[in-house]
């Protein structure tokens, strides 16, 4: 008796599973098939993206050219308002570099004892090179003011854009000349003469009490009768620095100088004596 | 070569085809769209600077006429030239309101009449020394005048700065008994004031308006009036000005 195998063939034992009569190859076109189509989805969507971001890049350049082209337009106004801003700028830092010569005399007025006066004063400010006051022909000055207070004047002026005449850093000084009606009187404005607002220091740079000749006249610098006559020195406080200034201007803070006299209230109110040099 | 092997190489043979695939014709395509994706980002920033700088312009062309004005305004206390006229006649009504005598005025008194600090762009400086005559208290109004020829704003709503003549700054103050005059009013002695103080001129590249007009700027094809766009919302910088 004859054995027959009764399974197709393409199922007998040896022949490998799933491979069938293509042997596999349609396995391999599905797969081909598919990993085409995912190909050509991925190809489309980056042709897409490349296509869409070109146009908007496009777009945005050319907006941006155009925004750009209408900033040129612009551009003398934003230059001129910029010219604005700069002077401004640069005349705010020399106001809040200046020094109040005002509120200083009208504090030597307010300190002053009524039994002393004064017959000369000089303020400087700055260096000698910038600080030695011309001399006019009308008004005539002898006087050599006080140079040894301004050593950082001109280092502090190179760091502003704008070159101020007082420099940051640079001492305001006076020196005064008066008469008193003695010694106590002298020591007594010395001591009233440090209450003026800002004052460093007072210096005594000599005081002679007079003495009368056979016919009554002054022989004391000037003073009548047996008045001490007496030089000083006042130093001030420096400048503020050239950052302090520049602050300043940027804020726009604005120093009311007869606000700051508190320090002084104290003080006696003027009188004649110490309205001109010589009303006494 | 059995079927097993088969299949093993008509799997190789399609992952390298679709591999290449992806080589040749896909990565090169989204790689290309990420480098337009940078290209769309730095236009984007391109576009969101000029447009600032168009907001900016435009602001500055809403504030022309007050920065003009500014400007102008500003030549009061810092002119193009020397204007020595103009300021003696400052000085004159000042010390004519402060019952002072104006004595003298000397140009160029010892210092240089360059700008210190050597920048071009500097103001420079224009030294002078004046005399005057007058009691203590009217000579220390007067001083308190030529200090308000420039100051800052009192309030604000008044911008940032006052100008009502030549900005000064007093370098020096000498104060001594008159010898023209021993007695002024009221019985009070006169004294005789002599103050150095520097004046300052604009460089002298620039000019007063540096070109501009009051419609529009040096090179502007456009004057500020057809815009329409609003005027700016903050005030003069310099509103009290006494010509």
């Amino acid at each position: 008796m004859r054995a027959v195998n009764l399974l197709p063939v393409e199922q007998r034992t040896g022949q490998s599973v799933g491979a069938g009569r293509s042997q596999g190859g349609a396995y391999a076109v599905l797969a081909l098939v598919g990993g085409v189509a995912l190909m050509a989805f991925l190809y489309g969507q980056a042709k897409h993206q490349v296509s869409s971001r070109r146009a908007h890049a496009a777009a945005l350049t050319a907006q941006a050219q155009q925004a750009q082209a209408a900033a040129e337009r612009l551009a003398p106004y934003t230059s001129f308002v910029a010219l604005r801003d700069q002077r401004m700028q640069a005349v705010e830092t020399l106001i809040a570099s200046r020094f109040d010569w005002a509120h200083v005399l009208h504090e030597f007025g307010r300190v002053l004892p009524s039994d002393a006066s004064i017959s000369s004063l000089t303020g400087t400010i700055g260096s000698s090179a910038t600080a030695t006051p011309s001399v006019s022909t009308a008004a005539p000055s002898t006087a050599t003011p006080s140079t040894s207070t301004s050593s950082s004047a001109s280092a502090a002026s190179t760091a502003t854009p704008v070159a101020s005449a007082t420099p940051p850093g640079s001492v305001p000084t006076f020196t005064l000349a008066g008469c008193a009606t003695s010694q106590t009187a002298v020591a007594l404005t010395l001591q009233r003469l440090r209450l003026i607002d800002g004052v460093k220091e007072v210096t005594l740079q000599s005081s002679t009490a007079g003495s009368t000749n056979s016919s009554g006249s002054a022989v004391a610098g000037g003073c009548s009768g047996h008045d001490a006559s007496f030089n000083a020195q006042v130093s001030f406080d420096p400048l503020p620095s050239a950052s302090a200034v520049a602050t300043a201007a940027a804020t726009k803070t604005v120093s009311d100088p007869t606000s700051a006299s508190s320090a002084t209230s104290a003080a006696p109110a003027p009188t004649a004596t110490t309205s001109g040099a010589t009303a006494r | 070569m059995t079927g097993r092997d088969r299949m093993v190489l008509i799997g190789i043979v399609v992952v390298a085809a679709l591999g290449a695939a992806w080589m040749l014709v896909v990565s090169p395509e989204r790689k290309q769209a990420n480098q337009l994706n940078a290209q769309v980002s730095s236009a984007q920033t391109q576009l969101a600077s000029a447009e600032g700088q168009v907001a900016s312009a435009r602001a500055a062309q809403s504030q022309y006429a007050a920065a003009y004005a500014s400007v102008v305004n500003l030549g009061k206390a810092v002119p193009p030239t020397q204007e020595v006229p103009a300021l003696i006649d400052q000085l004159a009504q000042a010390t004519n309101q402060k019952n002072v005598n104006f004595a003298s005025i000397t140009s160029g008194g010892g210092s240089s009449s360059s700008a210190a600090a050597g920048a071009s762009s500097s103001f420079a400086q224009l030294p002078f020394t004046f005399g005057f005559e007058g009691s203590y208290f009217d000579l220390e109004h007067l001083f308190r005048a030529l200090t308000d020829f420039a100051t800052p704003a009192t309030s604000a709503t008044s911008g940032n700065l006052q100008v009502s003549g030549r900005l000064l700054t007093i370098q020096s103050v000498r104060l001594a008994p008159s010898s023209s005059s021993q007695s002024g009013k009221g019985g009070v002695s006169n004294l005789t004031g002599t103050i150095t103080a520097t004046a300052y001129t604009l460089p002298a590249s620039q000019g007063l308006t540096a070109g501009a007009s009051a419609t529009s700027p040096a090179g502007a094809s456009t004057p500020a009036s057809t815009t329409g766009a609003p005027s700016s919302p903050t005030p003069a910088a310099i509103v009290s000005v006494n010509p």
